[in-house]
């Protein structure tokens, strides 16, 4: 099957206060297996409830959520779509539970049930996927954000899910901390075929992806590749979402006559373009 | 006027085990009444510990800190007066809300120094004014509202008590760019309307180039650098070496002047980068 998950139609409700909010509104999208896709809004977009109905922690009040061909209103593979689906947070702190990093990482495999040798293989393994395996005896809570982030994603690594799903996963860490994140993701999908589904506010964050899809007030109102993304600066500002600088900046000086193009967003590419407009405006 | 000075201030944590560990030290600065700072560096750099020396809430192992010339743990007893000149707002401040209503919340710090009645009334009505905190919000419960309107309340209830001094320990972490605009208008009018002195911890360099008047960078418990936006977004290698950055403009200027092309590198802002760029086209034109 090409895709790992499809959502056909969901709507999902809430009700505050007796009134009844519609935090998604009637969305359909495919996620193809093994690719890496960004999922862009402000807070209050739809974009967490989102993230949660993808792994069935959220069920849709209408519509369905298949993952790997089970809905996952299926209250008997229940287990079955939250193993093929695993979930990565916001706060490191909160997603760790034990004292020493691999007894951290093992605790998910071990509720599988898995064979003691088997478990340590796949600590071991998911340790030196994100990178950490030289810390496997050390204290969580004497790591940095980001390397307690990349354990929290080594513990759901360890169980093998055919999709990670993280919800803005770099929110409360310093930019190496996020760098190391994205470069971890990347890693994962490119070397374990894993696919990563990426949920953030930082526009910046989505220059690796295949496909960034953009939410807001429970809509999805562009779905494109990166470089198609970036262009609608005006929009993406409209609604609250993070410009990266660098296309912040292109932006203000095509408005300003220089003839630059606004897709491009790595310091390199920008520093290039407007070197050549102002090459241009010297003949 | 100094109002604010830190001398030789070390701290350790675990004392007298094997674990010592100093977290900050031999530090030395002193802060400008008015002025507002940015404290920059990598995390466990020492930023934290440090801020926590400022209104009390930590002990120096070794130095002194002094509050308009006088030494905060002169008399020990008398801490708690402190705490109300310097606030401190936590990050994600919103995760100590904990009264019935928005109201309580925001009137427990202005209690506790003995405000009462219409003195009381008229110091809440004023900071809801400044963050934008509604008067029907008022009789709310906190954990009613939305992640935004809770930073915001808890920011009003440091903010109730009128310190002289505030510390922001990364103020918009996890907020939306609305959010984080929001929030850094709320320091700036607070500043404006008590001529407060601020500090703020933040990561983002990006939102210090655009609002703080100096830079104080800590690496490994030291200051490494402590100065105008300028001198310390100009030793740009010296910060990534320590784990930092500068604002993304800044290095796009960098690239352009390795290029070979006559900018004048030390840009910080998206707006100063349109300014240079606007004047070098300018400039081609007339030669």
């Amino acid at each position: 099957m090409d895709n790992i998950i499809e959502l056909k139609n969901v709507t999902y409700e809430y009700t505050e206060e007796d009134k009844v909010y519609a935090a998604v509104k009637n969305i359909s999208l495919d996620i193809k297996r093994g690719s890496f896709t960004v999922i862009l809004g402000h807070n209050g977009s739809g974009k967490s409830t989102l993230a949660k109905l993808l792994n069935g922690l959220n069920k849709p009040t209408f519509g369905d959520v298949m993952v790997d061909g089970i809905n996952t209103k299926s209250e008997e593979d229940e287990l079955k779509v939250k193993s093929l689906v695993g979930m990565v947070f916001q706060n490191p702190d909160n997603q760790l539970i034990a004292s020493i990093v691999e007894e951290d990482v093992a605790f998910g495999p071990e509720n599988l049930g898995l064979e003691p040798s088997l478990i340590r293989q796949r600590v071991d393994e998911a340790l030196k996927a994100v990178d950490m395996y030289d810390f496997k005896r050390s204290t969580p809570h004497r790591l940095s954000g980001g390397q307690k982030q990349r354990i929290a994603i080594a513990g759901i690594i360890a169980m093998e899910p055919a999709c990670l799903v993280l919800d803005e996963p770099t929110a409360m860490l310093d930019p190496k901390g996020r760098a190391e994140i994205i470069e971890t993701l990347i890693r994962l999908k490119e070397q374990k075929g894993i696919t990563i589904v990426l949920i953030t506010h930082y526009m910046e964050e989505a220059e690796n992806a295949d496909r960034v899809i953009v939410m807001n007030d429970g809509e999805i109102i562009a779905d494109d590749k990166p470089k198609e993304i970036f262009k609608c600066v005006k929009k993406l500002k409209e609604v609250g979402l993070d410009v990266p600088q660098t296309t912040e900046l292109l932006y203000e000086l095509k408005e300003k006559g220089f003839k630059v193009n606004t897709n491009v967003i790595s310091v390199e590419l920008t520093a290039k373009e407007i070197a050549k407009a102002l090459n241009l405006e010297e003949k | 006027m100094s109002i604010l000075e830190v001398r030789g201030l070390t701290h350790s944590y675990s004392g007298n085990t094997p674990f010592v560990n100093d977290a900050v030290s031999n530090v030395s600065f002193s802060i400008e009444k008015g002025e507002i700072i940015g404290i920059i560096g990598h995390t466990g750099s020492g930023k934290s510990t440090l801020v926590q020396h400022l209104n009390g809430l930590l002990k120096p192992t070794e130095g002194t800190v002094l509050l308009e010339n006088e030494d905060i743990w002169k008399s020990p007893k008398e801490i708690r007066k402190i705490r109300s000149k310097v606030g401190l707002v936590f990050q994600y401040p919103e995760y100590q809300l904990f009264e019935e209503t928005v109201y309580a919340d925001i009137a427990f710090g202005p209690k506790n120094m003995g405000l009462e009645g219409e003195e009381l009334e008229n110091r809440i009505e004023e900071i809801c004014k400044i963050v934008g905190v509604k008067p029907e919000y008022l009789e709310k419960s906190p954990f009613d509202l939305s992640g935004g309107e809770k930073r915001r309340v808890a920011i009003a209830g440091v903010l109730a008590m009128r310190p002289e001094v505030i510390v922001f320990d990364e103020p918009t972490a996890g907020l939306d760019p609305r959010g984080r605009e929001d929030v850094m208008q709320i320091i700036k009018d607070y500043r404006k309307a008590y001529d407060a002195t601020v500090i703020i911890i933040s990561h983002s360099m990006e939102d210090m180039a655009q609002t703080v008047d100096k830079i104080l960078v800590m690496n490994k418990g030291k200051i490494e650098m402590f100065g105008s936006v300028n001198e310390v977004f100009s030793k740009g290698e010296k910060l990534l070496e320590i784990g930092l950055n500068v604002p993304v403009v800044t290095k796009v200027f960098s690239k352009l002047k390795s290029m070979g092309i006559p900018v004048n590198p030390d840009v910080f802002t998206v707006e100063a980068a349109i300014k240079e760029l606007e004047r070098l086209r300018e400039g081609d034109k007339n030669a």
